[in-house]
């Protein structure tokens, strides 16, 4: 997997620290370095956001050690303050990070190009086509880094994090380097104030020496023959669709290809070299065209007639990936080749048009469910109508509040933000719920919830606490008393922190129990000022994986006392359950069921029980 | 050197990965180029899952609309949803009769599409379709769980991939743990006989 090969590629370049917060597509990263973190003598750790990660990894540099910080792209975002310092200050022991960007958002709530901040921070840009180039490009940028003295950014995309295919492996090198902090490069008392203040200057010219390098270095190939009319320039994961095009079309040999690892300095004599011998050049990146625009530049000054093709020119959609149909087309409108498409459009349509989507849902057994369900409940019992508050969600499984049957969440926008926009809104007098995860809460709702009591914000807040980090593959969060590695350390508790920050109304409630749920949410609601509710039960899924390969007893629907409302499927929704409309019955799938019997307490005719 | 591509489609937490994984161990160990890419975003939560395995010589992870050589369906919608759009004219389909509502269907919202409609789709893009229940069987071995390796032993009874059963039950004891190897094989070995016995 590219994940795994980014983590090989830094084992064999000699890391010794990394850090990261997970978010898909980067979470395998850190998942792989928890694994062989003790064995390896490399410190890992789950930080509690990116910008720590970084901050964490950037001390040991400093110290002139070998670090690793991975992040899914708008963890970038999280971590951009200490970033631009990082570029500016600079590195001793090589510092690469990680940006798993997410075009065509699988598994995001943006489609942000990372590259642009790399761009303006001074950062050089690495990206691989495959595995094989991930484990390869992370070993180099250790070695420029260190040469340049600037953070590396390797930048992925999830067709890379997240492919498998062979990979050759090179030797793990493990020098033992005397970690010591560089007083004369990072002291502000012996380098001086003046040196450190103003690094501008330092930072432009430490690119520049990085642009003559990406000039001739070998992870840029030039395919080219020197009689081509068209040339590609194929960016990064690009690099396959164009060489799978050209391999259709029976183009090989006839269009040039610059196969760009480097995208940001972009080698300007390069690119501008392959320019003047083309009348058109197609550019190839996800998402935005970040290195198209920089081409157009470099042509101005080189090959001012020729054509440069891509995003900004619509031969390419603007947003989301790529894939090889649409490249396939554009290298073929380039050179003019007939491109055969046996089309099977009705087909599709007609698939369409009978499938239903797939939408996405909570688990079976979830615990957000019944907090969501139990919120409800006392929303229409305290106000009236459970549209008298706006339910500011944030980001994890519980945000899939918003989804059918239960539909309860109105907004969702970045970490810790619910907690944020709920008190803008109270302050001018509308009522809301934050809806906010464990880890969440941990990652970037803490300055928000001291904000709001500092600030006499009058809001509710729901912590929905299954305990692990579900969305991303179960990892640890603070409240669980162990590190990424597995050793034990302190529980840090929410309860705790919504006290120490003042809040003085803070209950705790098992998400199963519905009716203490429903009645704690309820005495929150009458509460004036911020109050809590932190509805716990571990995740269900990950309950399962701990018991295994035990199952809790599952529950079953007493067919004779079912009454056939379906009041458990239309309110409730758990996918375990199931309707028979010949039978008019309600049934269970005992190989989904996870025992938490919460739909016995949904339903109204006492029908459903546990299977003996 | 030609390239054999399969799509295989189904539902977060079926257990598709691990089949994917265990065919690319199957041809790592007998020298063969692979390349494999998964679409799952955030799969775990009941959503749709699609795994792409070419093995040979080939750059995109992705399979091009309609060039794939075989498609394993572990959920009948799902497997009609990535046919379409993915199987070649002609190719082999394995698909598992096995129904998993999603949640517009358990809410009430829309009907799960009728089976025969499904059924006719997938007859006009294969040249053979086998249709079994594999969760079936899978309880039969043992547990549902296994109904990715019965969906494998199909697949490596129909003879079209580039090495044979025992490859694959070789790779199988080498990467899946002790404890579950005796329920998979034969999980694997039912869907052999499945696949065998479907007309």
């Amino acid at each position: 997997m590219g994940n795994e090969a980014i983590v090989r590629g830094a084992i064999e370049a000699g890391v010794r620290i990394a850090a990261s917060y997970p978010g898909t597509p980067a979470s395998e990263i850190g998942n792989t370095f928890a694994e062989i973190a003790k064995e390896m003598g490399i410190h890992f750790e789950w930080s509690a956001n990116e910008k720590v990660a970084l901050e964490v990894v950037y001390g040991a540099s400093m110290c002139g050690q070998r670090g690793m910080v991975s992040m899914k792209h708008v963890g970038l975002n999280v971590a951009l303050d200490i970033m631009e310092m990082v570029a500016l200050r600079g590195v001793k022991g090589g510092l690469v990070f990680v940006s798993a960007d997410d075009p065509s958002q699988h598994s995001s709530g943006q489609e942000q190009d990372q590259r642009w901040l790399a761009k303006q921070n001074c950062i050089p840009v690495l990206e691989p086509s495959d595995p094989q180039d991930a484990k390869n490009y992370t070993a180099y940028a250790y070695e420029l880094s260190e040469r340049s003295k600037l953070p590396v950014m390797l930048r992925t995309v999830t067709r890379v994090s997240h492919m498998r295919s062979n990979v050759r492996l090179d030797e793990i090198k493990r020098p033992e380097r005397e970690a010591e902090f560089d007083f004369d490069e990072f002291s502000y008392v012996k380098a001086g104030f003046d040196k450190l203040f103003y690094r501008e200057r330092e930072a432009n010219e430490k690119l520049a020496k990085v642009r003559a390098e990406f000039e001739t270095i070998h992870l840029n190939k030039l395919k080219r023959n020197g009689d081509e009319k068209a040339a590609v320039i194929a960016v990064g994961q690009t690099y396959n669709y164009v060489m799978d095009a050209l391999i259709k079309l029976g183009a090989k040999g006839k269009v040039a290809v610059l196969k760009l690892a480097t995208s940001n300095p972009l080698p300007e004599k390069l690119i501008g070299g392959l320019l003047k011998g083309v009348d058109k050049v197609l550019v190839t990146e996800e998402p935005d065209p970040f290195v198209e625009l920089h081409v157009k530049a470099i042509a101005k000054d080189y090959a001012p007639k020729v054509e440069v093709r891509g995003k900004m020119s619509c031969h390419l959609p603007g947003e989301g990936e790529l894939g090889s149909s649409t490249v396939d087309q554009s290298i073929a409108d380039m050179i003019d080749a007939e491109l055969s498409i046996d089309d099977r459009t009705d087909l599709e349509s007609e698939a369409r048009n009978i499938l239903f989507d797939r939408m996405l849902t909570l688990c079976a057994g979830c615990p957000h469910r019944p907090s969501i369900y139990a919120l409800k409940k006392a929303v229409r019992a305290v106000k009236g109508d459970i549209h008298s508050v706006v339910v500011n969600g944030d980001i994890g499984c519980y945000g899939l509040a918003w989804s059918p049957p239960l539909s309860y969440e109105d907004t969702y926008f970045c970490m810790g933000a619910s907690i944020g926009v709920s008190q803008g809104m109270a302050q001018v007098g509308v009522d809301t719920v934050a809806w906010i995860g464990d880890g969440t809460f941990f990652h970037a709702a803490i300055p928000a919830l001291i904000n709001a009591v500092q600030n006499k914000a009058d809001i509710k807040i729901v912590v929905a606490d299954n305990g692990v980090t579900a969305m991303t593959g179960f990892q640890p969060n603070p409240q669980q008393g162990r590190t990424a590695t597995g050793e034990s350390t302190k529980r840090i508790m929410i309860e705790d922190i919504a006290r120490a920050c003042g809040v003085e109304h803070v209950e705790v409630v098992d998400a199963y129990d519905l009716k203490a749920a429903e009645e704690a949410f309820k005495r929150m609601l009458k509460m004036s000022g911020v109050a809590m509710v932190i509805s716990r039960r571990l995740c269900a899924t990950e309950a399962i994986r701990q018991m295994r390969p035990n199952r809790p007893a599952p529950y079953e629907v007493d067919q004779e006392k079912c009454v056939g409302c379906q009041l458990c499927l239309s309110t409730f929704g758990c996918p375990a359950l199931s309707f028979d409309d010949e039978k008019k019955r309600a049934s269970i799938d005992s190989t989904l069921c996870t025992g938490c019997g919460v739909c016995a307490e949904v339903c109204n005719a006492g029908s459903i029980g546990r299977r003996n | 050197m030609s390239v054999f591509k399969i799509v295989i489609a189904g539902v977060g937490g079926q257990g598709t990965l691990l089949a994917t994984r265990l065919l690319a161990e199957t041809a790592i160990a007998e020298g063969m180029n692979i390349r494999i890419g998964e679409t799952y975003g955030m799969a775990q939560r009941g959503g749709p899952v699609m795994g792409h395995v070419q093995i040979g010589e080939v750059y995109s992870p992705q399979i091009r609309p309609r060039e794939a050589d075989a498609l394993l369906g572990f959920e009948l919608a799902e497997a009609t949803r990535r046919g379409v759009t993915y199987l070649k004219q002609g190719g082999l389909s394995i698909v598992n009769s096995r129904k998993i509502p999603p949640v517009e269907v358990i809410s009430g919202m829309r009907r799960y599409p009728d089976e025969e409609e499904l059924l006719r789709l997938l007859r006009q893009i294969s040249g053979r379709l086998a249709v079994f229940d594999a969760t079936g069987l899978a309880e039969e071995a043992g547990d549902p769980i296994a109904t990715n390796m019965v969906m494998l032993g199909a697949l490596a009874a129909s003879g079209v991939l580039p090495f044979g059963k025992g490859k694959i039950l070789s790779a199988m004891r080498k990467n899946v743990s002790q404890r579950f190897l005796e329920l998979n094989a034969k999980a694997f070995n039912m869907g052999a006989d499945a696949f065998m016995s479907s007309t």
